[in-house]
């Protein structure tokens, strides 16, 4: 009787609670919609599944607060301690990812598959990117006044800009113990911009604006420049901007700064092109994997099962779709004043979603009109968001963390 | 409460003020670059050291084609300097 008695101590039985199945639902959920539903697999399968194995009861693999590694004389335990006192996740997650070390490394590896092209063409076009950070600072707004701090409101805020990266860099910042809520909701809707881009845009838009053809304007309206030499313009350009916006918003530079160089050695060509292939092949999808399974293991259901859980689902969307509404506004606003009209489709992929933002406004603006082709001028306004995003998470955590 | 709000109000436009100047910079930026090259590195300096075919039928596309898979093959060492037909 004594060995089964042992055995059954052996096993988990006794622990599972009906917290632990909620949340073993929630990780089943999210890699569903990963593995079947093709939502963001990349991260939601990491996530889902760092989830589990943070909820897997005495495995002892969930993160654990700050508190707990903090020594009374205000120092912090070393990795070596903190990977025998708690497990390589813990290991994981304080080297890679409470140090802010793996986003930017994930936005060197966005850099070096970005292409500034569509935006340096269309160059007017990089204004509806900021318009569309809009949603970031409303929510921030909204939530201090649902009951966060303004740290937590700002890491609420930062799902508008629609940038994982950013969002879980913010977020590890200003309010590190909502991470995991927070990137699942950045990375959900995210997932979900095939469904919000069209249902906002057709609440703000009216048919005719639908069907404006961006290429009818341009022959009507054609560009005073043409870029004679578009290699070259693309080196330049991620080393002058770099310099000039490090000056005007330092904090911004971890990420944008790795965004640019992941860009530069990509457009510098042959000489550098095994950085680029390494920068956006390999540590990308390492970074990816760590991040993914430290973001899902800091959800143990002490942390995720709380009434905020669901004001950050519910804020995160309200963000989002401020933020594209912002979009819209803005080009409304500017086909005014404006000869030369601008489809508000545009508008609506200043998030930072590339290219997903472009492809579904693309593929709205066909459905009303099956010569109208968007896409490159959707890119301008797309990339400039991933700026705006950045640039907006530098001034939050100047501002509200510093 | 009322301050935090009054500080949230005071991000919203400073933060949004930032947004627009930082993208006003990137289009001031990408005009002033692409003025610049424009004048004084255009495609025709390229185009002079680009090398050139024997074989009249050869296409602009095919000859970048060839330099641009030369390129890449040889990691940036190799230069193609003259194009003939077997």
């Amino acid at each position: 009787m004594d060995i089964f008695s042992k055995l059954f101590e052996m096993t988990a039985f006794g622990i599972v609670t009906y917290k632990t199945v909620i949340m073993w639902a929630i990780a089943f959920l999210l890699l569903f919609l990963g593995i079947k539903k093709k939502y963001e697999p990349l991260l939601l399968v990491p996530i889902g599944f760092g989830v589990l194995l943070a909820n897997f009861p005495g495995a002892d693999m969930g993160i654990v607060a700050a508190e707990n590694i903090e020594l009374p004389d205000g120092h912090y335990k070393n990795l070596f301690e903190i990977a025998h006192d708690y497990g390589i996740l813990n290991y994981l997650y304080y080297a890679l990812i409470k140090t802010g070390f793996l986003p930017p490394i994930i936005f060197m590896g966005v850099g070096a598959l970005t292409d500034f092209g569509p935006m340096l063409r269309n160059l007017k076009l990089a204004f509806f990117g900021a318009a569309a950070q809009i949603g970031i600072f409303s929510v921030l707004i909204v939530s201090m006044l649902l009951g966060f701090t303004i740290n937590e409101a700002a890491s609420l805020g930062i799902i508008g800009g629609a940038d994982g990266p950013t969002a879980i860099y913010t977020t590890i910042i200003l309010a590190p113990h909502l991470l995991g809520p927070i990137a699942i909701a950045a990375y959900s809707y995210m997932a979900l911009v095939p469904v919000i881009i069209p249902l906002v845009a057709n609440l703000l838009m009216t048919k005719k604006e639908f069907k404006i053809n961006m290429k009818q304007m341009d022959k009507l309206y054609p560009p005073k420049h043409q870029i004679k030499n578009i290699k070259t313009v693309k080196i330049v350009f991620p080393i002058v901007l770099g310099t000039v916006v490090a000056i005007f918003v330092p904090s911004s530079v971890p990420l944008l700064g790795m965004l640019l160089f992941g860009n530069l050695v990509k457009e510098i060509g042959s000489s550098t092109s095994r950085l680029a292939e390494a920068a956006n092949g390999p540590i990308m999808n390492t970074a990816t994997i760590f991040l993914g399974l430290s973001v899902g293991a800091t959800m143990t259901s002490e942390v995720f099962l709380s009434p905020k859980t669901l004001g950050i689902v519910v804020g995160g969307f309200i963000a989002f779709a401020i933020s594209i509404a912002g979009g819209i506004v803005a080009v409304k606003v500017y086909n005014l004043f404006a000869k030369k009209k601008i489809n508000p489709l545009v508008g609506a992929t200043g998030l930072s979603a590339v290219p997903m933002a472009s492809r579904v406004a693309n593929e709205v603006a066909l459905k009303h009109d099956s010569n109208n082709h968007i896409l490159q001028y959707c890119m301008a306004s797309n990339i400039s968001g991933v700026i705006g995003s950045a640039v907006a998470a530098g001034v939050l955590i100047s501002l509200i963390g510093g | 409460m009322e301050q935090g709000l009054s500080n949230a109000l005071n991000v919203l436009i400073v933060g949004m003020a930032t947004v627009f100047m930082i993208l006003w910079l990137v289009v001031i930026i990408g005009n002033l670059i692409i003025r610049v090259t424009n004048k004084y590195w255009t495609d025709e300096d390229l185009k002079k050291s680009a090398p050139k075919s024997n074989h009249p039928s050869a296409s602009k596309g095919a000859v970048a084609a060839i330099i641009a898979a030369v390129e890449i093959v040889t990691n940036g060492r190799g230069k193609v300097t003259k194009i003939t037909k077997q």
